[in-house]
């Protein structure tokens, strides 16, 4: 093992700390009084960070608290209006990433940037590739990359496709890029939301192995018990400011919750069965292929009942994405039948479905459930152009479709100025209140909520928990897919565990940790345990 | 305020892009030793007496009918992202089938011309929809396979022109269609200007004029007002939120190219009804091309379409004036292309600023007053929304 302090690649100067911290060692990352204000608000305000060198420093905060704010002007996207950064003790100014990667700091994004058909290799040098006399000069990249990975534990392999990869790998590439450009201190944006329990455990050996050679994470999160696990110290953000740095070791998820929003920790579970007898939506036998005829959806069964929450558990890419298209109509299958109530609606359109009684909390809202550049009021209307209050006949009723918005803004605090102002404009935990007003409005019979809560702050979070909690005691029956673990136990009446297109498993909520769940959707677990 | 706002917001980006197109072109001018004053002075010369001013209006008025029904059928496949640049060979296509049509028959008068106005949409529809099945079916671009039809139209007009729809005489310096009866014409509506106490002038004013109101009205209505045009509005901002939402984003294409190509099919008639009576070897050409113009200065919105053409119009009249005066009327085509150039940048920029300023004014009520919700759980007033980090930082 190479020794702390000399890390490869890294190219900017200022003092070059050991990797034991002293008193009077600077702080690798120092922000004073940081304050960003956009006309009319300040996003920003007063902000004081401190991380020392070789520590992961966690920072909490709820979505539109202002962390992304302060990453970008810690990247270099953003210039602060007041306050400055200090690297090493040493104030710098950045005026674009460039300037912050030369600096030392990488980000790591959450949703990854790498070309599948690409190598492990050329996903790395992509973008700052090392050249020799004009040519590329892979036998230097790969032997920094071999001593990278070798260094910091990561397991890589150069000359795989990406494609072959799974989540966690891929995220490592992710990691070995930003260290291959000479990162050391790493901003990790929401790292464990992708993953499964057990990919997070090696995640977070790979961020030990990083910070023993001295480098420092920054790492941003919503999952409190993760951040109580993994970072050394913890700041909390609210409402544009730092309120204060805790010590994971003596506070406890729920003061930390406490501090994020000023109220108690949101919990999915629901109380007592609401099930009842009619089955709303029945699969059988549901079958999707792939145009090369490679089954992503295999042979699913399943029954859901009014007043009950079916959950379906699995790691992204088992077929769940393709499931709810073909519940939706808009995937064709190759066999099998969809049934809502008495009715065979296999070979419906997406129109008809969702005249029938079909709602849908799509997984990407930015992608099939808002309009973003247009205006509220317009997304009252989408998905429900048929149907009344917005719609006369073939007309739109344009007053009616900013009443009802307006009523929708209101009963399910979606917090925006008005019915007119753009989709884009709202933060991701207001836009999907909207999506889920507007579904809700229509009194679906079935609803199919895809990662309902995904990217979503606490407090949205609890309101739309609770919404769904309401909507099935009212007999409603929701089809519930996530990634969220804690999610899928606490709101299912029945959960169904999905992998590689099949349902492997059947499980019962009332007795289930998700530790067992993420075995079962890994595939470790076997059905042994189905009920 | 807002609606003022929005309004200025709405006619900066093409006013920007005259004034740009003006600056370019004059630079242009005195690059070529061409004085760009003098040029101005003599496109905004309308003549001296109220009746050459009449006049004036009435030429720039008959040219700007055609582009505004050019423009509306760019616009229409536009606002749901498909680029028809087919209008060329459409219009040009129908145009031929309806003269000769039109000529065939004899039927009293408002019948006759309405049975010419609809071969002329059917034929144009016609055209249009091999495009969007081609799209439909085969994954073909629509850029592509309407580019390929225009040639293909052009071609088999000239063989209709020359063969089977042939009325001109043989030997003839112009090779027309057989006239159109006097009850398939559309008479000139100069009664407006005295209607409106001016001088009638020796021109006539198309017919077509309401006609292309009457258009323009109820395409706007289609647009905005109707099922229809929001799911084709919402097809074209987000074809997968779109599909999502029950839209068949197939039959929409189909039925929008058939909307488009439909009022591709107009375009010719205005000449066709109210002056040349036939199709001929020199039939206006190139309307559909600068239909893509008109709509971009219109911003695909109808009336933005009408002013666009107007101004197109205008340019197009001025040709005749500057060739008198011994200027380059090339210089109307310079400025024409500069306009395009300048004013698809300016509609960006416009959009941008449009978006940053909808993302301010949203942060602004949640965090202006103090204490708004304080404590309470609930999404942190402060910055935009979270997932424009992810677009932003695909940078790094």
């Amino acid at each position: 093992m190479a020794t702390p302090g000399a890390l490869p690649g890294s190219t900017s100067g200022g003092p070059e700390p050991g990797g034991t911290s002293t008193a009077a060692v600077p702080y690798a990352v120092e922000l004073r009084g940081i304050t960003k204000r956009f006309p009319g608000v300040v996003a920003n305000r007063d902000i004081n960070l401190r991380v020392r060198r070789g520590e992961v420093h966690a920072i909490v905060g709820e979505n539109g608290a202002g962390k992304s704010t302060l990453m970008k002007i810690l990247y270099g996207m953003y210039r602060p209006d007041e306050g400055t950064i200090l690297l090493d003790g040493t104030p710098v100014t950045f005026r674009s990433p460039a300037d912050a990667i030369e600096a030392g700091i990488g980000m790591v994004h959450q949703h990854f940037m790498l070309a599948d058909n690409f190598t492990v290799l050329e996903n790395i040098v992509l973008g700052s590739e090392p050249t020799r006399g004009g040519r590329l000069d892979l036998g230097e990249a790969r032997r920094r990359i071999g001593e990278i990975s070798e260094r910091y534990d990561l397991g890589l392999d150069p000359d795989v496709l990406v494609e072959t990869l799974g989540v966690g790998d891929r995220q490592r590439v992710e990691i070995a890029k930003v260290l291959y450009r000479g990162a050391r201190t790493l901003i990790l944006d929401e790292p464990t939301a992708v993953l499964v329990p057990h990919e997070v455990d090696d995640l977070f050996g790979n961020l030990g192995e990083l910070t023993r050679e001295g480098l420092t994470v920054i790492f941003i999160s919503h999952k409190l018990d993760e951040v109580r696990r993994v970072a050394d110290s913890i700041t909390v953000i609210r409402r544009g400011t730092t309120v204060g740095t805790a010590d994971p070791k003596t506070t406890t998820a729920r003061q930390l919750a406490e501090m994020m929003v000023g109220s108690e920790l949101p919990s999915p579970e629901t109380r007592e069965s609401t099930v009842r007898e009619t089955p709303v939506l029945r699969l059988q036998h549901v079958t999707v292929t792939t145009p090369e005829g490679r089954a992503v959806v295999d042979d699913v069964g399943l029954v859901a009942r009014e007043g009950e929450v079916v959950g379906i558990a699995g790691v992204e890419g088992n077929g769940q994405a393709e499931l709810v298209d073909a519940i939706m109509g808009l995937r064709r299958l190759s066999a099998g039948t969809v049934v809502l109530g008495d009715e065979d609606i296999t070979a419906w359109s997406t129109r008809a479905r969702r005249e029938a009684g079909l709602g849908f909390i799509p997984e990407d809202r930015h992608r099939q459930g808002m309009l973003l550049e247009a205006p509220l009021w317009e997304n009252r209307i989408l998905g429900h152009q048929t149907r009344p209050p917005a719609v006369k006949g073939h007309f739109i009723d344009r007053r009616a479709a900013r009443a009802d918005t307006e009523r929708i803004m209101r009963e399910y605090d979606v917090r925006a100025p008005g019915p007119d102002t753009l989709a884009v404009a709202l933060s991701g935990g207001n836009q999907q209140k909207l999506i889920v007003g507007r579904e809700m409005s229509a009194t679906p019979r079935l609803l199919v909520a895809a990662h309902p809560t995904r990217g979503v702050d606490v407090g949205a979070q609890t309101v739309i928990w609770e919404l769904l909690k309401d909507a099935r005691a009212a007999g409603m029956s929701i089809l519930l897919i996530s990634a969220d673990l804690d999610e899928l136990i606490g709101l299912s009446d029945t959960l169904h565990v999905m992998l590689r297109g099949r349902l492997v498993a059947t499980l019962d909520p009332a007795r289930l940790t998700p530790e067992e769940l993420g075995g079962h959707m890994t595939g470790a677990r076997t059905a042994a345990g189905a009920a | 305020m807002t609606r003022l706002r929005r309004v200025g917001l709405a006619l900066f980006a093409p006013v920007l892009a005259v004034l740009v197109a003006a600056v370019i072109s004059s630079a242009v001018m005195a690059a070529l030793q061409v004085d760009p004053v003098r040029v101005f002075q003599v496109m905004f010369d309308f003549g001296s007496t109220p009746d050459e001013q009449v006049t004036a209006l009435v030429v720039i008025l008959n040219r700007a009918i055609p582009l505004f029904l050019a423009g509306l059928a760019v616009a229409i496949a536009f606002r749901m992202g498909l680029f028809n640049i087919g209008v060329e060979g459409q219009y040009r296509l129908a145009t031929i089938v309806a003269a000769a049509v039109g000529a065939a028959i004899v039927l009293p008068g408002p019948l006759h011309v309405l049975v010419i106005v609809l071969v002329a949409m059917a034929v144009g529809a016609l055209w249009a929809g091999i495009v969007a099945v081609l799209k439909v079916t085969r994954g073909v671009s629509e850029v592509i396979s309407s580019i390929m039809l225009n040639f293909i139209a052009l071609g088999t007009a000239s063989y209709l022109l020359t063969g089977p729809f042939r009325g001109s005489a043989p030997g003839a310096s112009i090779v027309a269609t057989k006239d159109l009866p006097e009850s398939g014409w559309l008479p000139g509506i100069n009664g407006v200007f005295s209607a409106l106490g001016l001088v009638s002038p020796p021109r006539e004013l198309y017919g077509f004029l309401p006609l292309a109101i009457i258009a323009g009205v109820a395409i706007s209505v289609l647009l905005n007002r109707t099922r229809f045009g929001f799911d084709l509005k919402a097809s074209g901002m987000s074809p997968s939120a779109a599909s999502a939402s029950g839209v068949d984003a197939r039959a929409m294409v189909i039925k929008t190219m058939l909307l488009s190509g439909a009022i591709a099919g107009l375009i010719g008639l205005p000449d066709l009804l109210g002056k040349t009576h036939s199709y001929t070897t020199d039939f206006t050409a190139g309307l559909g091309f600068l239909g893509i113009a008109v709509a971009l200065l219109g911003r695909n919105r109808p009336g933005g379409i009408a002013l666009a053409a107007l101004l197109f119009a205008f340019l197009d009249r001025s040709l005749v004036p500057l060739q008198i005066a011994s200027y380059p009327a090339s210089v109307v085509t310079i400025i024409q292309g500069t306009i395009v150039l300048a004013v698809v940048i300016a509609n960006e920029i416009a959009r941008r600023i449009a978006r940053r300023q909808a993302e301010r004014s949203s942060v602004l009520p949640a965090a202006a007053g103090p204490g708004a919700g304080g404590g309470g759980p609930g999404t942190g007033p402060t910055t935009p929304a979270d997932d424009t980090d992810e677009r932003q930082g695909a940078q790094a």
